[in-house]
């Protein structure tokens, strides 16, 4: 095979000899024909343009010469068709020289015992030289197929290691393997039970292919994972082997049906599916270490939460079972003042513990979720009016101020998570600012952003670098008087950058703390005076 | 006397939940499981029912629609489910409130009380309605404030005012919202939530801590009528 044929003629694609359909007899006659016969023919020409050159110089020439050009001749013929038509042509071309050139003429009779020799000695040196010139042929060729070979899995297998996932991985070895083999190519994955979970329609093929993929055998691909063997029936069935079980399987169809497909071909297409499977493995590992470490990173936290929270919510459960002990004591010990107390203490305490539990589950759920937010569009003077009637009765001490200009934008954010970040700066201020402190919300947009910011005249931030606020379970005072795992602030930059923006604290220039949330804005809305027509219809 | 009728799984709720509204003049009737609360309501016809959603034999949301389908009694949902999810899943069965566990026992009593009030009283009347400093004519739909002077609702506006005094105390979801005012084929909560606002601006003394037209986040709004007067039950 030659060079320009190995790449012009892909195995699978001898579409374009079948143009015309005929009938099956005459069909294998002349793919006999073009198989073997031609070749001949073509040597015999050759023998006979040989010829053509010899008579001229006959009587000039020595037969000896004669002999050369027709292995000159026969060279060609092997470098071009191979060994049989070579070896064919050189007994033809002895027979042609003894016939036309070798006394008595036109006669295959020899006079001279040397020509015996002569003839001998050439038809000799022509079928070795054929020999020698096919093998040659042949080691190229194999060098030329290697080097393609490894040149397409190389582009393959260089595109499989920058694939994030085995999804990617299959559609890249699909559509390597239409393009080398001119097929069409699914690759079924497997998932952990070995069952055959996701097809891959092979997109990049050529459009007739996904009418294709739907006939492709489930059950036979089911077979081939099971057993671990390439299967050849309507297509090419590979099973691509990870380490302990089949990651899937590698359906291959050549667009001409019931075509045969060469060894070589096979071994190809086996090497690619080797290729993928390594890369499915490979794959299944990052994923495994990935897991393996957020699990780590989870036993972490776990860790952390459960030595934090024992404290602080035992701290509040001694406290209402103390005073849950003390109202229960028979004979009216208390008055009623006393069990008054006692019962808000109870109240109060528990609503500390009530906070602290939903601050740890929004917690959790903000890091082991599936970080989907769960936007739609709000007012922030609704969100920030939802906040602070949670806390109307915990900032009975503080003075508030709400400072919102009338054409602020509507933000597409998750409700809950900005409700949340308010609620617990809010319960922050209120749990470390003294009374009469003044407690100002404002918001302001400017180019993509919107600010809201939370500020106070209290005693401050706590001295050192606020960025440390941020951190789980920092306090910003070490003694114990003050309720509240340091998850508060946590939460508030984790929904913060879940939005998209962030939050940051700094001292008030006028003295006391100032928190400033960030989060950009998605679209500026029009105010209703400007588009009520465009919402106004005809009444219900 | 009014009737309510618990249903509650948790013997030590079940306790506080009746103390609380026996000390308040409501007879009250208490059912452990969703098959017997079923059974109770049909039996008792309480004035209103307030109504776990984690009982021990089926979901609560089950019992809200089963009651729904043949009486109209006010339901209250007290659940410790906060998600948005949750909550929106109770209205579209029915419910008419929703008060999330751990919950503050004269908050409970308020809601409970507003809502029998309600329901006892039937609809709200369309004449008069007086929120803060500003009287709303519904009929006319003119409003004024304080001094008399007139205070201008777009046609859009007064729709969505409509809508929220039609349903009383109860919270109506922005998708019934937005059905009633724009209707059916409108799925667009961002008109509404400029609505809101500019109806609070007009009608609210301080729109950024509005006292009538609450927000319930993530649900719908709700609009709170005083009807005893303002009385500041929330301190400023």
């Amino acid at each position: 095979m030659s060079r320009e044929n190995s790449r012009s003629s892909p195995v699978f694609d001898v579409s374009s000899q079948r143009k015309i359909a005929l009938p099956r007899p005459l069909h294998v006659i002349l793919m006999f024909f073009r198989q073997y016969i031609r070749k001949y023919l073509i040597a015999l020409s050759v023998t006979g343009i040989c010829t053509a050159i010899a008579i001229p110089f006959y009587p000039n020439f020595n037969v000896t010469n004669i002999a050369m050009l027709y292995l000159l001749g026969t060279t060609f013929v092997a470098l071009r068709l191979g060994r049989g038509p070579a070896v064919f042509m050189s007994v033809v071309n002895i027979l042609v020289l003894d016939y036309l050139f070798i006394p008595p003429l036109f006669s295959f009779e020899i006079d001279d015992l040397p020509y015996f020799f002569t003839l001998g000695v050439a038809l000799i040196v022509a079928i070795v030289i054929a020999n020698l010139v096919v093998t040659i042929q042949r080691h190229s060729d194999n060098a030329v197929t290697r080097e393609r070979r490894s040149a397409v899995l190389y582009a393959m297998s260089r595109e499989l290691c920058v694939a994030p996932d085995a999804q990617t991985m299959a559609a890249v070895a699909v559509r390597h393997i239409c393009e080398v083999f001119h097929a069409t190519a699914a690759v079924l994955l497997a998932d952990e039970q070995g069952g055959l979970a996701s097809m891959l329609p092979a997109d990049s093929c050529p459009s007739d292919s996904h009418t294709a993929l739907r006939s492709f055998d489930l059950e036979t691909a089911q077979k081939v994972i099971a057993c671990g063997e390439r299967l050849i029936a309507e297509a090419v069935y590979i099973p691509l082997q990870g380490s302990r079980r089949a990651k899937g399987v590698l359906i291959v169809r050549p667009r001409v049906p019931d075509c045969v497909i060469p060894d070589e071909q096979l071994n190809l297409l086996d090497a690619f599916a080797a290729q993928l499977a390594l890369a499915l493995q490979r794959a299944r590992l990052a994923e495994a270490a990935e897991l393996a470490r957020i699990a780590s990173e989870r036993v972490l936290l776990r860790n952390t939460l459960l030595a934090s929270i024992s404290h602080d919510l035992r701290t509040p459960l001694s406290a209402i079972a103390g005073a849950g002990s003390l109202i229960a004591l028979p004979g009216y010990v208390l008055n009623l003042d006393r069990r008054t107390t006692l019962g808000q203490l109870i109240e109060r305490k528990a609503q500390d513990m009530s906070n602290l539990v939903s601050n740890i589950l929004k917690l959790a759920e903000m890091e082991f979720g599936d970080g989907a937010l769960r936007t739609d569009w709000h007012a922030v003077e609704d969100l920030i009016s939802h906040s602070l009637r949670a806390h109307e009765v915990c900032l009975s001490q503080q003075r508030i101020v709400v400072n919102l200009p009338a054409d602020l934008p509507l933000i597409l954010a998750e409700a809950t998570l900005i409700v949340q970040i308010l609620n617990n700066l809010l319960e922050n201020a209120a749990k470390y600012t003294p009374a009469g402190t003044t407690i100002e919300i404002s918001a302001v947009v400017s180019d993509a952003d919107m600010l809201i910011v939370v500020a106070d005249d209290g005693p401050g931030l706590p001295p050192g670098d606020p960025e440390r606020l941020f951190e789980k379970f920092q306090r910003g005072r070490a003694e114990g008087n003050v309720v509240g795992v340091g998850l508060g602030l946590a939460i508030c930059r984790a929904a913060a950058r879940l939005h998209g923006g962030d939050i940051r604290a700094m001292s008030n220039p006028g003295g006391g703390a100032r928190f400033e949330l960030r989060l950009p804005v998605k679209m500026l809305i029009d105010m209703p005076a400007a588009s009520e027509s465009d919402y106004l219809r005809t009444p219900a | 006397m009014h009737l309510i009728l618990i249903v509650e799984d948790d013997q030590a709720i079940q306790n506080i939940l009746r103390m609380l509204f026996e000390a308040n003049g409501f007879r009250v009737v208490v059912a452990g499981t969703a098959a017997r609360g079923e059974h109770d309501a049909k039996l008792h016809r309480p004035d209103i029912v307030l109504i776990d959603l984690g009982l021990p034999d089926r979901d609560g949301l089950n019992v809200i629609t089963e009651i729904r389908a043949w009486s109209p009694v006010p339901i209250i949902v007290l659940s410790a489910r906060t998600a948005e999810g949750q909550r929106l899943a109770a209205f579209e069965k029915g419910a008419d409130d929703y008060v999330i566990k751990p919950f503050s026992a004269p908050e409970l009593l308020a809601r409970a009380r507003a809502m029998v009030r309600r329901h006892v009283r039937g609809d709200l009347p369309m004449g008069m309605l007086q929120l803060g400093e500003v009287s709303v004519d519904m009929t006319r739909r003119v409003a004024q404030d304080r001094h008399g002077r007139e205070v201008r609702l777009t046609p859009l506006e007064h729709r969505i005012l409509e809508s929220l005094v039609r349903h009383g105390d109860r919270i109506m979801t922005h998708a019934a919202l937005i059905k009633e005012v724009w209707g059916p084929n409108r799925d667009d909560s961002r008109a509404l939530r400029v609505y809101i606002g500019s109806l609070r601006r007009k009608l609210e003394v301080d729109p950024s801590r509005p006292r009538y037209i609450l927000t319930e986040l993530g649900i719908g709004y709700r609009l709170v009528i005083d009807t005893d007067g303002p009385s500041g039950n929330a301190p400023h």
